[in-house]
């Protein structure tokens, strides 16, 4: 699905392709960012400003409640890593949208997004994925795009493997109960299979990878 | 400009590993081309479910593609397939469960009749035909499953090389669901060795086996098995990372040389005496389609004007569902229980032919957290709060998938995009393909089915997950080199043989006439390795004569 018919026939339905769509069609992939990724918390290619307001965002995707959310699992440095490599071609989406947010947080509550409390945070996300932000100022930057990017990209660091640079400590495996790639951790036995005998997720393991190469 | 081998195989997957292995073995001297590289378990360790399952990047990193529903649409850039470029091609990655087609599926014209809008055809072969080479193919694969225990199946001789699979708790509850409905659940065959088999490991349970390659070499591959066993010979000219951008023809209109271009961008020129094109259906057509000349105004071996043409790649139905108790999904291969007494084709459902249906564990997390949405329902927003509690429900979801037969028609096609163009500057294959009723129709029976099944195994919600807008991303790419004995209705004969260019053989999954409505790969390893065999004789006849 192209950006234009992303844009123009914007749907639950779309919502999912395009999420579960790739951002790489813009570009060809770059080489995987795992190494640089690994828990380098520096921005690399955000500034301290949009740092802050992604990291905001993705804590509003998947907020902390019983269990950590985003922030404690580091999706911005994730995302960041991913913006720098893989994704660069997702960056300029990300600059100009960012802009525009802070423009429409501005004119509403004269405030950035990160100083807005969760329930102003909530609102202005809403009208984001449903594109419906008032004299948005980033014509080449659909608020549905960007929205669903900040999404996919929240839920990535979250789940993805650690070494991407989110994840921190499994929280996102903990959460979905993920014991970690199981072949990474001597494989399963069948009474494992079947329920008879727990399999201990990777977080209860020391070294947490003993066969990692 | 290199010597002159006995053949050169273009693409070590399914079908070019058999090839390879079968002229090596016969000690014919082949040189093998392969557009990806060459990688093994310490790169599969490497790989994970983002750089696998979500980007795409362990197996194809590079790989674009164009598609589009209809000739009056401009096709938009993307990546909808999920092939693999490498040594082993898509048995690298495959998930490996391993059927045998019916004995109607090689007759689907005149058991059915003609349909409108679909291009149905018989297979140049039957049933009887292909049966001794499914059975060599399951015992080089080391097959697992348990004989004779799908009354839907064709005949078989004996049983599988190795024993069923564990089950996980799942695939137990998904089995005692269908057995109240009346159905007949069985371990899924599998080419992956639920015992040490012929040199390879007994798999370890890891799960990721689709999208990834095996650790442990216990899931087969061309990568595992056929490539090293034709490297052990002598005879096999291995070139990895060695792109085929043109297949050159002489005056006598035999194919010449494969021209190449390797990873430093450097061109070159390989002789054979026989060509065996097997880069799948997508592939080899793209390269037929772009060997043209003043001969071959339209691509080689193209005038019936098939190539590309009647596109297939299966109707994916999923069904996911929420189990009272742990699925245990993470542990073991993906789809371990199968269903397969609604395959028979029945007019009066308002649809002919079928689907085999099987578990489709919901292995990953992020390819589970891709589902919120259609678990969570149109009124409920897909973050914050409700995200986070549909994460938390993972250790209770499975799922489950019905493989459904697509109809071939001619409008669904590969051809050469007229704009976007890789990294080397050649056309991206153009995919255009829109479902037929028919195809709708099976779908819309098939997803009801799975949900009655989830409901029979205790579920406590299912939610379908539309794959119609995924292009090809089924990876079972059939047809675009139809196989048959008219040279105006086919492109190859039935061995594989172009009807048009002597010493040219396209024996992949591209020779389909229709698609069976059951994952592809067994019947492209036996239906090689057929070809292969008669290949084989034709040239010792030559000998003798
Ligand atoms: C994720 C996934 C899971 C699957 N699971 C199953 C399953 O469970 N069961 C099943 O039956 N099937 C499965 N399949 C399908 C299976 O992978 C294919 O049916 C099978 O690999 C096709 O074999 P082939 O020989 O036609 O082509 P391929 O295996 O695709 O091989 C083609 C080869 O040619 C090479 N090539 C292409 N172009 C060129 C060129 N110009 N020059 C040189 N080399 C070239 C490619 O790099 C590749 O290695 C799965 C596919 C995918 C993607």
């Amino acid at each position: 699905m192209s950006a234009h018919e992303r844009d123009t026939h914007f749907s639950r339905r779309a919502f999912l392709v395009s999420t579960t769509g790739l951002w790489i069609s813009a570009g060809l992939p770059r080489p995987l960012a795992a190494a640089a990724a690994q828990r380098d918390e520096a921005p690399s290619v955000l500034s301290p400003d949009e740092w802050s307001a992604v990291e905001a965002i993705s804590e509003r995707i998947l907020p902390a409640d019983e269990t950590p959310g985003a922030k404690a699992a580091g999706c911005v440095n994730f995302i960041d890593k991913a913006l720098a490599s893989e994704d660069a071609a997702a960056l300029p989406l990300y600059r100009e949208a960012l802009q525009a947010l802070e423009h429409a947080c501005d004119a509403r509550w004269k405030k950035k997004f990160v100083d807005l409390d969760a329930a102003r945070q909530d609102a202005m996300l809403e009208d984001l994925e449903s594109g419906s932000l008032p004299d948005w100022g980033a014509p080449g930057a659909s608020q549905q795009a960007f929205f669903g990017s900040v999404r996919m990209h929240t839920l990535l660091g979250f789940l993805a493997d650690p070494r991407h640079g989110g994840n921190r400590d499994f929280i996102g495996w903990r959460t979905m109960g993920f014991p970690g790639p199981v072949h990474h951790l001597g494989g399963a036995q069948p009474d494992q299979m079947s329920g008879k005998r727990r399999f201990a997720p990777i977080w209860e393991r020391t070294p947490p990878r003993p066969s990692q190469s | 400009m290199s010597e002159m081998k006995d053949v050169c195989v273009i693409g070590t997957g399914a079908a070019g590993g058999v090839w390879i292995d079968a002229c090596t073995r016969a000690g014919l001297d082949v040189v093998a081309l392969e557009r990806g590289p060459h990688l093994g378990p310490s790169d599969f360790r490497q790989h994970d479910e983002l750089s696998n399952v979500h980007r795409g990047t362990g197996f194809a990193p590079t790989w674009q593609d164009t598609t589009r529903d209809h000739a009056a649409q401009v096709a938009q850039l993307g990546r909808s397939t999920m092939l693999a470029r490498c040594v082993g091609g898509g048995t690298a990655h495959w998930g490996s469960w391993c059927w045998r087609f019916r004995e109607d599926d090689f007759e689907v014209l005149s058991s059915e009749g003609p349909v409108e809008g679909a291009n149905l055809a018989d297979w140049p072969i039957s049933y009887a035909e292909l049966a001794p080479f499914y059975d060599a193919a399951e015992a080089r694969l080391g097959l697992a499953g348990q004989a004779s225990a799908n009354p839907s199946g064709p005949p078989r001789h004996g049983g599988y090389p190795n024993p069923p699979h564990p089950p996980r708790r799942a695939t137990q509850l998904i089995a005692m669901g269908a057995k109240k409905l009346g159905l007949h659940p069985f371990p899924t065959p599998m080419a992956i060795n639920s015992r040490p088999y012929q040199g390879r490991a007994a798999c370890i349970n890891g799960g990721m086996c689709a999208n990834f390659g095996c650790p442990v070499h216990a899931k087969a591959s061309t990568l595992a098995i056929h490539v090293p066993a034709a490297l052990a010979t002598g005879h096999l000219d291995l070139r990895p990372d060695t792109r085929v951008i043109e297949l050159v023809t002489g005056k006598d209109g035999r194919v010449l040389a494969a021209r190449t271009l390797d990873a430093s961008g450097r061109e070159n020129e390989v002789r054979a005496r026989t060509f065996v094109l097997a880069c799948g259906g997508i592939g080899s057509a793209q390269l037929l389609l772009s060997s043209r000349s003043a001969r071959h105004p339209d691509g080689l071996a193209n005038g019936s004007g098939l190539v590309g043409r009647n596109l297939m790649f299966h109707n994916f139905t999923f069904v996911f569902f929420e189990l009272p108790e742990p699925s245990l999904a993470a542990l073991g291969p993906a789809g371990m229980v199968a269903i397969d007494d609604l395959h028979p084709s029945d007019a009066s459902r308002g649809f002919i032919r079928g689907a085999v249906l099987g578990e489709s564990a919901e292995s990953g997390p992020i390819w589970s957290a891709y589902k919120a949405p259609g678990y969570l329902g149109e009124n409920t927003r897909a973050w914050g709060k409700p995200l986070k509690d549909y994460l938390r429900r993972y250790p209770y979801l499975d799922g489950m998938i019905a493989v459904g037969e697509d109809l071939p028609q001619l409008d669904n096609r590969i051809d050469l995009d007229p704009t976007h163009v890789d990294a080397e500057g050649f056309p991206l294959a153009r995919i255009t393909y829109e479902s037929h009723p028919n195809d709708r129709a099976l779908h819309d029976f098939f997803d009801a089915r799975l949900h009655e099944i989830a409901l029979a195994a205790g579920a406590t919600k299912s939610w379908s997950f539309d794959t119609s807008h995924t292009k090809g991303g089924t990876g079972h790419i059939m047809g675009t080199c139809r196989m048959g004995n008219d040279p105006n209705e086919s492109v190859v004969d039935r061995w594989c043989r172009s009807h048009e260019v002597p010493n040219l053989y396209i024996p992949d999954g591209g020779c389909f006439p229709t698609s069976g409505g059951y994952n592809p790969t067994l019947t492209i390893f036996a239906n090689a390795a057929r070809t292969a065999a008669h290949f084989l004789e034709s040239i010792a006849r030559k000998e003798t004569a």
